[in-house]
């Protein structure tokens, strides 16, 4: 995803790159035409506008442009609470990775969890001691 | 993958805890071991993140649980160095760490003391506050870390984590509706946390089946929990935990029939009819069976839920269709 989104938005650069080129490059012809013509008859040119490829080439790749910044961003997040709440619930964090696949910074679970394990008053000790039973079982198992 | 994630320690599975803690000496190492706020450095090296801090406090956590009291130590240091000894968090930290070091009682005697002392200096000082009512509660004393515990929520009641501390507090001593009324505190100050609402649910469940309650009041506890998981799986889609109590409580209403409940008298929760119960618990099933199946079948955006959970959902069920087989 992010491979696609990437290659259109350089493509689209180099268009518009290439457009831009045109466009002075045309600029550059029509003063050198104009200076030409002036020198040899007098008659006053009419002042031209770029041709319709040039413009035409600029506005396609600008939107080109667009749609690979736009395949590029994340996945949107749910607006609606309940579907929010949800989508943690069910999903963990691998609901609400980029598109490359990493859990997001501000990920965090759901928020209201430290309510019930609530940090401040975390009791140590008995956290220690229950690990170290967690670890002894293992080995047990291990073992076996 | 940032060893120490900003999801608090206390959430981590032993095998999550463990893993944070075996890669803490690589997250010491990479991080700088001293952060000045001096406005030179945050021209030179960029601005210091605020969630650094927090990593390093859940660090402290996960290893003092898994014994990893040397990067405990180390990650210790870094925030001492940076806030001062006499910062009220720090404070906590460092008594923390003394805690979970104390190999008797007499230690932790000590610790107590050292609380009490910093309190009697600062009697505001609310992380040390809370550490005073845990270490009170760890050694036994409730009955003392419950009253201090009200003694700080009376000078700091929209303390959502204190009220909800309370009410684990009563719970623990049998005194249902002291802990039903603390943890209604918590959802005043937190409206929309689905899994509080749950919780109130299981405390409204935990209260009617206690021994020796009385009939209407049995029933009263019913209607509120039913009411609460209702809630809870408004508020969230696909609530295990809330389909699980709702299931739970509407299997039990039916079981016991119909009985003829008084009309409240306006602001008490009165037990939905025998239809609405059916449908409701038609529901619960349904989606409990949903969660089941797509979960066990490791279904793509379906993997959230805690193993222990779907194997308590499944047993639910599985009690549910029993009779129809025979």
């Amino acid at each position: 995803m992010t491979l696609l989104s990437k290659t259109i938005t350089t493509f689209g650069s180099l268009f518009l790159a290439h457009a831009c080129y045109s466009a002075r490059e045309h600029a550059a012809l029509q003063s050198l035409r104009a200076a030409t013509s002036a020198s040899l008859t007098s008659s006053p040119t009419a002042a031209s506008s770029l041709p319709i490829d040039i413009v035409i080439e600029t506005i396609v790749s600008t939107f080109i442009i667009l749609l690979g910044l736009v395949l590029g961003t994340r996945p949107l997040r749910p607006l609606e609470w309940r579907v929010w709440a949800g989508k943690i619930e069910r999903e963990g964090e691998q609901g609400f990775t980029d598109n490359s696949g990493v859990v997001d910074k501000d990920y965090m679970g759901n928020p209201f969890a430290v309510l019930e394990s609530r940090p401040n008053f975390v009791d140590i000790r008995k956290q220690r001691r229950q690990f170290a039973k967690w670890v002894q079982e293992g080995s047990g198992k291990q073992g076996q | 993958m940032a060893p120490p994630t900003l999801l608090p320690a206390s959430q981590l599975s032993p095998a999550d805890a463990l893993a944070v803690a075996q890669q803490a000496p690589a997250f010491l190492r990479s991080s700088p071991a001293t952060v000045s706020s001096s406005p030179l450095n945050t021209l030179l090296y960029g601005s210091e993140k605020s969630e650094l801090w927090l990593q390093y406090e859940n660090l402290i956590l996960t290893c003092l649980r898994t014994g990893d009291d040397t990067a405990a130590h180390a990650a210790l240091r870094r925030v001492v160095s940076r806030f001062g000894d006499d910062n009220e968090r720090v404070q906590a930290l460092q008594g923390l760490v003394k805690e979970a070091e104390a190999q008797n009682d007499g230690e932790l005697e000590k610790v107590l003391k050292e609380y009490n002392q910093i309190l009697s200096v600062n009697d505001t000082n609310i992380p040390v506050a809370k550490r005073r009512i845990a270490l009170l509660r760890s050694l036994g004393r409730v009955s003392e870390a419950a009253s201090a515990l009200v003694q700080l929520l009376d000078f700091s009641p929209t303390d959502s984590e204190a009220w909800s501390e309370l009410s684990d507090i009563y719970l623990s001593q049998g005194l249902y509706s002291q802990a039903i009324y603390a943890i209604e505190e918590v959802l005043v100050l937190a409206p929309n946390a689905w899994n509080i609402h749950a919780r109130l649910g299981e405390l409204q469940f935990m209260a009617a089946t206690a021994p020796g309650v009385a009939n209407g009041s049995y029933q009263q506890y019913l209607a509120e929990a039913i009411k609460r998981f209702s809630r809870s799986v408004e508020l969230c889609d696909d609530y295990l935990r809330g389909y699980y109590g709702l299931k739970l409580i509407s299997k039990r209403l039916l079981a016991d029939g119909s009985k003829p409940t008084k009309q409240g008298d306006g602001n008490e929760f009165v037990v939905p009819d025998t239809n609405t119960l059916e449908r409701l618990n038609e529901l619960a099933t349904a989606k409990l069976a949903e969660i089941v199946r797509r979960s066990s079948t490791k279904e793509r955006g379906w993997g959230g839920y805690s193993d222990t959970e779907i194997a308590a959902a499944r047993e639910l069920l599985a009690e549910d269709e029993s009779p129809i087989k025979r």
